[in-house]
């Protein structure tokens, strides 16, 4: 191999290419990440740039007695700890049935990626219509009284609004994870299932023996991106449910909007999105410590 | 040396695309010395576009050398971009000179001095032809601090053939009103056959406030007291947990919908509504085939008439430089014949009582109907820099009750929040 770092004037043009991307970062990312936190220990109404007065770790403290916020923080995991499984089996699922190569195989795999290509607010608001707690009126409500069960009310029952937004958001995010899936079986070397097949495993046994052990990689990182995407569930309850009923699927990061923008609580917000960013960190280097254990 | 060139080329370009990103700051005076008044106002029908387009040209004739009047429509949509963009303003100091608000956001925006009083902007003659309703939404603190050329108004909506099934007719005199408890008799009556009795509004947002309030006060309450300093004891109220309470029984014994369709009234699957008077306007042109009337809002049992109020408004920001023609837009946009206009183009009723002069429909049913509302029952939402935490916080109280939260439970809670908000905030 070639060594990377060259000639002191190559060196000099690459900081030059990095530069932008480094001033942008600072500028729209670190900067504003660090006024965040700034912002958190003062009582900045929106409203009143002017009146920003340092509150000391008073946020913090009506945070902590804030019902709402533990209940946003509760929904965040709850929706966390039911989707990522869902969502990577069914992802999985999806990437085996279309991974054969078969005629027409083709067109499956446009239609089950072809959710992930629509926007979240087109999807959340087709669901919406689909999910209407009246039989008159909603299609999936239709269905079960067509099939002899009680309708539900879906997201307007406090007990099954939020795995009714689990179920559609797996739907619309399953196909990226199936692609990724479909590119980790294609790397499965053909003749370990011959081997296996020759050892007399059955289809279910070389699933476990050899698909399963061969996408350990992939599993590790689908999971790992999962579970950071679904930390920052906004969309969803932003334009299906606006958090409620009865708090029911109010999430962190809708939390912050809600106060920070609605609200006008801008301090609060900051000092609710400071907290949700350290959940975060934590959870990320977590997640890189158990895939590096093993 | 080329190599090199081409590296500083890319990164030079590269800076600027990342530059023209930003944007100069509102422009107060023109190249030909103009002093330039921008408007912000939410965008609007294409009727409405055309208003804004042929007036801004008729102003900039007749002030040729004098005012440049622009205009900028901001997409309001059903979310909160219009205030995201306000918000990002104060932060920059960059607001425009005349700020299109909407009517119960008036008292937020007074209280935290990002619109100044209007006072002498008007004559005293051009004052008292404003309506009532209009100052009064207007008015924080003793002083106006918008004006607006049209207002709103709700009433119940009936699908006159359900009526007639069931052998009622709708009161056409004020005091025969219905009261709540002959209106759910008949919304009783009226649900069968896949079609609800009544629709209540589910926007989960700030059609629930300005709808439901008249409840509250129709019963003898209100959302928070005359100042505005505090809810608890209004919103929570007995009479208002009676009134929620009411509401709530429609929902609860069927005879309304928690997920009603889209335009539910219109297709026949409701037989009332609490409609906008704006509604008029959408059922003449587009449901000629539904046999409708409209009457008027209901009456608490031993209440008082009560209906809704309000509309966007124009008002002068704390960043105006050239007041004198602020004033001087102020005045045109809001003249008798432009209210006339701007009001017939958005079919909604005028604010100023000579403007119905000019207006006959307004003196026929359907639409007398809603200018009397206006004119004597008229109630605006309510006054107090917390607004913005009390409709988020009642919009959602009222979904929980329908979803079986205790409506006192439910009320108390947006006491507290905004009393919390006002003590943090606005005490002192």
């Amino acid at each position: 191999m070639k060594k990377v770092v060259g000639k002191k004037s190559e060196r000099m043009a690459a900081y030059i290419f990095v530069l932008p991307a480094v001033i942008l970062l600072a500028a729209f990312l670190i900067y504003p990440a660090l006024q965040t936190v700034r912002y958190a220990f003062t009582n900045y109404n929106i409203m009143r740039p002017d009146r920003i007065t340092f509150c000391g770790f008073d946020n913090f403290i009506e945070i902590f007695q804030d019902k709402d916020f533990w209940k946003a923080f509760t929904n965040t995991l709850y929706f966390t700890v039911l989707v990522v499984p869902f969502q990577t089996v069914l992802a999985l699922a999806l990437a085996l049935l279309i991974s054969s190569r078969r005629k027409g195989v083709s067109i499956f795999r446009a239609a089950y990626f072809s959710p992930q290509v629509t926007s979240m607010v087109v999807v959340a608001i087709l669901w919406t219509v689909m999910y209407n707690s009246n039989p008159e009126s909603g299609l999936l409500n239709a269905l079960l009284v067509k099939l002899g069960f009680e309708p539900s009310g879906f997201l307007n029952d406090p007990d099954t609004a939020m795995n009714s937004i689990i179920f559609m958001s797996a739907w619309q995010g399953a196909g990226y994870q199936m692609m990724i899936f479909l590119a980790g079986l294609q790397g499965i070397p053909r003749d370990q299932y011959e081997a296996a097949s020759i050892d007399g495993a059955g289809k279910l046994k070389s699933f476990l023996y050899v698909t399963l052990p061969g996408l350990k990689n992939v599993i590790k990182y689908v999971v790992m991106i999962t579970v950071i995407q679904a930390m920052k569930l906004f969309t969803q309850p932003y334009v299906m449910t606006k958090g409620g009923p009865q708090n029911s699927t109010r999430t962190m990061v809708y939390y912050v909007y809600e106060q920070g923008l609605q609200k006008r609580n801008f301090g609060y917000a900051c000092a609710v999105a400071a907290i949700f960013f350290v959940i975060v960190v934590i959870l990320s280097l977590g997640m890189k410590k158990l895939i590096k254990a093993d | 040396m080329k190599k090199r060139a081409i590296v500083l080329l890319s990164a030079v370009s590269m800076m600027g695309i990342m530059l023209t990103g930003c944007k100069d700051a509102e422009e107060r005076v023109n190249a030909d010395g103009e002093s330039v008044i921008t408007v912000w106002s939410p965008s609007d029908e294409p009727a409405i576009e055309q208003w804004w387009v042929d007036k801004i040209n008729e102003f900039n004739a007749a002030h040729e050398g004098s005012i440049e009047l622009r205009r900028e429509a901001i997409v309001r949509a059903d979310s909160y971009a219009y205030e995201d963009k306000i918000n990002a303003a104060i932060t920059s100091n960059d607001l425009p000179d005349i700020l299109y608000v909407d009517g119960p956001t008036v008292s937020v925006y007074a209280a935290n001095e990002i619109i100044q009083p209007l006072d002498d902007m008007f004559t005293q003659e051009d004052w008292d032809d404003f309506l009532d309703s209009n100052k009064e939404q207007g008015t924080y603190n003793g002083k106006i601090y918008a004006i607006g050329a049209t207002e709103s108004s709700v009433a119940l909506y009936y699908n006159k053939d359900m009526l007639d099934s069931i052998g009622v007719t709708a009161p056409d005199k004020l005091e025969d009103a219905w009261t709540w408890s002959e209106f759910k008799e008949i919304v009783k009556a009226l649900t069968k056959d896949g079609v609800v009795g009544t629709n209540i509004i589910m926007d989960k947002g700030e059609g629930l406030p300005y709808v439901l309030e008249q409840f509250w006060i129709s019963n003898g309450t209100d959302f928070v007291s005359e100042d505005g300093s505090t809810a608890n004891g209004y919103v929570n109220s007995p009479e208002g947990v009676e009134a929620a309470a009411f509401l709530n029984s429609l929902i609860q014994e069927g005879y309304a919908n928690i997920d009603p369709i889209q335009k539910e009234f219109h297709n026949g699957k409701a037989a009332t509504m609490l409609g906008g008077s704006w509604e008029v306007a959408t059922l003449e042109k587009d449901y000629p085939d539904l046999n409708w009337g409209v009457t008027y809002f209901p009456v608490a049992d031993e209440g008082i008439p009560t209906s809704p109020t309000g509309d966007w408004a124009a008002a002068v920001t704390r960043d105006v430089q050239d007041l004198n023609a602020a004033k001087e837009v102020m005045n045109f946009l809001m003249s008798k014949e432009n209210v006339a206009t701007y009001a017939q183009a958005i079919a909604k009723p005028p604010t100023r009582n000579s403007s119905y002069e000019v207006l006959p429909e307004y003196n026929e049913y359907p639409r007398s109907l809603f200018k009397q509302q206006l004119m004597e029952t008229g109630h605006p939402r309510p006054r107090t820099p917390s607004y913005s935490v009390l409709s988020a916080s009642y919009a959602e109280a009222m979904v929980n009750i329908f979803t079986g939260v205790d409506p006192q439970e439910a009320l108390d809670e947006v006491a507290e929040k905004t009393d919390r908000d006002y003590q943090k905030y606005y005490a002192n």
